[in-house]
């Protein structure tokens, strides 16, 4: 790095740290430069101050567990994508229960930062029902019950009231009231913190939500510089938004006729973005009051309105050309049509996937019923969509829920019955159901324990590892297996995992699942894999668990998720293979720190570690965990019929461990590694822990043999609920 | 009316709440970001709808902001072109200006200096000194918002109507 700043201004930033004690209602202020610029901001500041405050032994719903709120320098600089946040913390939506981040857009990060904060540390627990609202330098602990119990619109509605429309708030909804472990915490414009489950943390916490009122002033570095920027990162073309009446809901893998019609507008999710990736549909009706309403949809929502095919995509969308550049994810609806003399289209334009799953068929409005109750109650959309309510489907076709009484019949293309069910998850009633260990507990009560440990609770080889046959391939032409439970890895639902829910190539479930697999949730939130036609050449010869592009492609991805939600700014925005500097380019124009993007990485480098020791330490993460967590969902065939052996998968997590300088034997980094990347102190620590493994790697290691015994339902896995 | 900033019609743009508008408007005259020093108001639309609404300055052609200044023609003034605009430097921070908008809410605010020292009015000048014209009409992503002497949206009706 190099120092030419004009002055030592901590350009960028807001200045201070915020410590809320929600026990004694007390605040501490720490001054950011403790933290920042070394750590940026965002993700990479919240490992930091994780590492430093909380230790092993932590749970979620423990008073003792600590969530970070964090934005980073290109928050509230108009900088375009710059506007989000995340939050860290120990999570209640996987399983076991781990550290975990989460991004979210809205409003808030940059309030936050107008108010005069980086970041929040949230700790203990409030002695009754708590919202607190942060107005500069006041911060008070307001008494919630008013809002207590009331839906997401409801509370939001309710504090603009109560505090101005300039005070933009996050919220729970009864879902986090209630601790539902995917329950999400949201913003006034519907953006959500949802697949760490933090919305039932705050529930844990007594806490409905945060208001942010700020009259401060945050001061880029280069305000020419970020003007430059912003006709450069993001949706730059400068043209309307109109709103168009639509009377269908389609895409490659979907078509649903909506018999009312709806109106199409796009929204920005947040502070400075110059994008518009949120479908917000509007003149829906409110499936609460039935008064005309908008949702903003994005990603999966699709999914409510009909799941008969899996969700698949043109190659393109992961794999880039200078052609398609700019068409890698959200971009992609406005982006300018694939060129057919471009020698790459034929990669960019295939298509994969596109399995016949026969989830649930096309219902316009019951899909906009099912999206509006996730969020209203506060539920996460991804994991009821396509966890439980595919879980309901697959189950029912097998004839598997005879035995438990739901309150009603399960059906999931009944109204009534998806309105029933997350009802009873949400408020944790419904008629009693037996456990596999011999205990009564009520059906709700069990399902918002969500999915993992609910399928646990009930029997997991019977209720998650039973074979679905609806799921036919129509590559193959032929029917493929899939278990009734669409598990991932660490409690949480399949994403990008190539089977049963979005179809993909081996190379690119391969990659994803090494995220995931090295992660403590779904990857897939700030880092899916994008790779460049020519790298995707050279990964298809090499063959995907033998690539070292593929490898370093991962690696890439990790760093510059790390990178994506320090800064912060928006991945789906983001096109790492063409335009590396980005980061570096924001992260300058902000703060006026300048980085070369190797140097960056490098900086992301040390962020990952640092989280790989968070795991180490505080849940003793090794290979076999990591391994054996993630091998089992993959031993089901891609829509091509293509799965891992334990001997392909074990030979990729060699190569990764390889190319990130980590032993084979226990997948903990060596000293070399850890100092490499300016981390001698947790070598140091590491050593102190006998988790230090041996430069060159652990003497006499020989791989483990498969315990799965080649086969899902062999796994004797013990959970404690 | 005299010319003044207008938030295009949902058929033509909608806009997305990204609230650019307000940022660059702070930052091109103060060179930081702040909700205090933006010319231009965002309004978050209701939760459940999130149809989002901008308060504009229109220039008045009576201008009672003008009228109310007690240091009329050195703080509040107006320009060869009819902009109503702030003199800061001449401006000793009273309000009246605010106060007399006609429009809540007030499409002026009047807030204190950085170092807290004086208070100084915030109002809308169309960008009158910069080349490149009004900064909130340049970097709005979706030509959301245009000047009132030149509609895009209008413009189009009437191409459409021909
Ligand atoms: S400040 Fe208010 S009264 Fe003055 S010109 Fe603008 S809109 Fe009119
Ligand atoms: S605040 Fe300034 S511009 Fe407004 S009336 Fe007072 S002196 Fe005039
Ligand atoms: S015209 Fe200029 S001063 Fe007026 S609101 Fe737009 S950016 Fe601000
Ligand atoms: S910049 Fe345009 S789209 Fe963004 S808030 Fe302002 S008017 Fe709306």
């Amino acid at each position: 790095m190099t120092t030419e700043k004009k002055d030592d201004r901590l350009y960028g930033y807001a200045g201070k740290i915020l410590r809320i004690n929600l026990t004694d209602s007390t605040t501490e202020i720490i001054d950011s430069r403790k933290y920042l610029p070394e750590w940026i901001g965002g993700r990479a500041l919240a490992h930091k101050i994780f590492w430093e405050e909380v230790g092993p032994g932590v749970g979620a719903f423990d008073p003792e567990n600590k969530l970070i709120f964090a934005d980073g320098p290109a928050g509230g600089t108009a900088i375009p994508t710059g506007g989000r946040a995340v939050m860290c913390g120990v999570a209640a939506n996987n399983l076991p229960e781990q550290y975990a981040s989460s991004s979210i857009g809205g409003w808030v990060g940059t309030v936050m930062k107008y108010a005069g904060y980086d970041a929040l540390i949230i700790e203990g627990k409030a002695p009754r029902h708590t919202y607190l609202l942060i107005d500069d330098d006041k911060v008070s602990f307001l008494n919630a019950d008013a809002i207590w119990g009331m839906l997401i619109s409801d509370a939001q509605e309710a504090i603009f009231l109560a505090h101005g429309r300039d005070t933009f708030s996050m919220v729970i909804g009864p879902a986090g009231e209630h601790m539902v472990r995917d329950a999400t915490i949201t913003t006034s414009n519907d953006h959500t913190l949802s697949k760490a489950g933090f919305g039932a943390v705050f529930g844990s916490k007594n806490l409905k939500g945060i208001a942010f009122h700020g009259t401060g002033d945050i001061t880029p570095y280069d305000i020419d510089k970020v003007l430059e920027l912003r006709l450069k990162i993001g949706d730059y073309q400068h043209i309307p938004n109109p709103v168009t009446h639509q009377t269908r809901m389609k895409s490659v893998a979907y078509d649903v006729p909506a018999p009312n019609g709806w109106d199409y507008g796009k929204l920005a999710c947040s502070p400075g973005c110059n994008s518009r990736c949120q479908r917000l549909m509007m003149n829906m009706t409110d499936a609460f009051t039935g008064e005309k309403v908008s949702q903003i949809e994005k990603c999966t929502s699709p999914a409510a309105f009909t799941l008969k095919n899996d969700f698949y995509m043109p190659v393109g969308t992961w794999v880039t050309s200078p052609m398609n550049g700019r068409s890698v994810g959200a971009q992609r609806s406005w982006a300018k049509p694939y060129d057919k003399n471009d020698p790459d289209y034929e990669i960019v334009s295939q298509m994969w996937g596109g399995d016949t799953v026969n989830y649930w068929n096309a219902d316009f409005d019951r899909g906009a019923m099912l999206n509006q109750l996730c969020k209203e109650y506060g539920i996460d959309k991804w994991d009821f969509i396509i966890w439980n309510m595919t879980w309901i489907s697959m189950c029912k076709q097998e004839g598997l829920l005879t035995d438990l009484d739901f309150g009603m019949e399960p059906d999931p293309e009944s109204p009534e019955f998806i309105r029933h069910f997350i009802k009873i998850i949400t408020y944790r009633t419904g008629p009693e159901v037996t456990l596999i260990d011999g205990s009564k507990r009520p059906i709700g009560d069990v399902f918002a324990e969500h999915m993992a440990r609910a399928i646990r609770m009930l029997g997991k080889e019977k209720y998650g590892d039973s074979i679905y046959h609806g799921r036919y391939s129509n590559i193959l032409k032929k029917p493929l297996d899939i278990p009734v439970s669409l598990e991932g890895g660490w409690g949480q639902c399949s994403h990008w995992h190539g089977r049963g829910f979005s179809g993909s190539q081996k190379w690119f479930w391969c990659a994803n699942m090494m995220l995931d697999m090295v992660n403590t949730r779904d990857a897939m939130a700030s880092g899916h894999t994008h790779v460049s036609t020519d790298e995707y050449k050279k990964i298809l010869a090499e063959g995907p668990c033998y690539s070292q592009t593929l490898a370093n492609a991962v690696l890439r991805t990790e760093n510059t998720a790390i990178l994506t939600d320090s800064v912060p700014c928006c991945e789906w925005q983001s096109n790492e293979p063409f335009y590396p500097e980005e980061n570096a380019e924001q992260l300058y124009a902000a703060t006026g720190e300048k980085y070369t993007p190797e140097e960056l990485l490098k900086k992301a480098d040390r962020a990952r570690l640092l989280f790989r020791a968070i795991l180490m330490r505080n849940y003793g993460r090794c290979r076999d965990q990591e391994v054996e967590e993630i091998y089992p969902f993959l031993t089901f065939p891609d829509p091509g019929g293509d799965y891992a052996t334990w001997e392909e998968w074990n030979d990729w997590v060699d190569l990764y461990y390889k190319t990130v300088g980590w032993d084979l034997a226990t997948g903990w980094p060596f000293r070399s590694t850890w100092e490499a990347a300016g981390l001698k102190e947790i070598a140091d620590e590491m050593e102190k822990l006998g988790k230090l493994p041996p430069e060159g790697g652990t003497p006499g290691y020989v791989r483990k043999e498969n315990p799965f015994n080649g086969h899902i339902r062999k796994v004797p896995q013990e959970y404690h609920f | 009316m005299a010319k003044h900033i207008e938030k295009a019609p949902l058929e033509y743009s909608m806009c997305t709440g990204c609230v650019s508008c307000e940022m660059v408007c702070s930052m091109v005259h103060e060179g930081y970001v702040s909700p205090q020093t933006k010319r231009l108001f965002f309004k978050a639309g209701p939760v459940k709808t999130m149809l989002h609404e901008i308060y504009t300055c229109q220039q008045c052609d009576d201008h009672p902001c003008y009228e109310a200044c007690p240091k009329k023609d050195e703080a509040m003034c107006i320009d060869e072109n009819g902009i109503v605009y702030v003199n800061e430097k001449n401006c000793i921070g009273c309000g009246k200006c605010a106060k007399a908008c006609k429009f809540t809410p007030s499409r002026i605010h009047v807030v204190k200096s950085k170092d807290k020292e004086e208070r100084k009015a915030k109002k809308c000048d169309l960008c009158r000194t910069r080349p490149e014209g009004p900064a909130c009409v340049q970097w709005c992503p979706f030509m959301c918002l245009a000047v009132s002497d030149r509609l895009p949206w209008e413009e189009r009706q009437e191409t459409d109507q021909s």
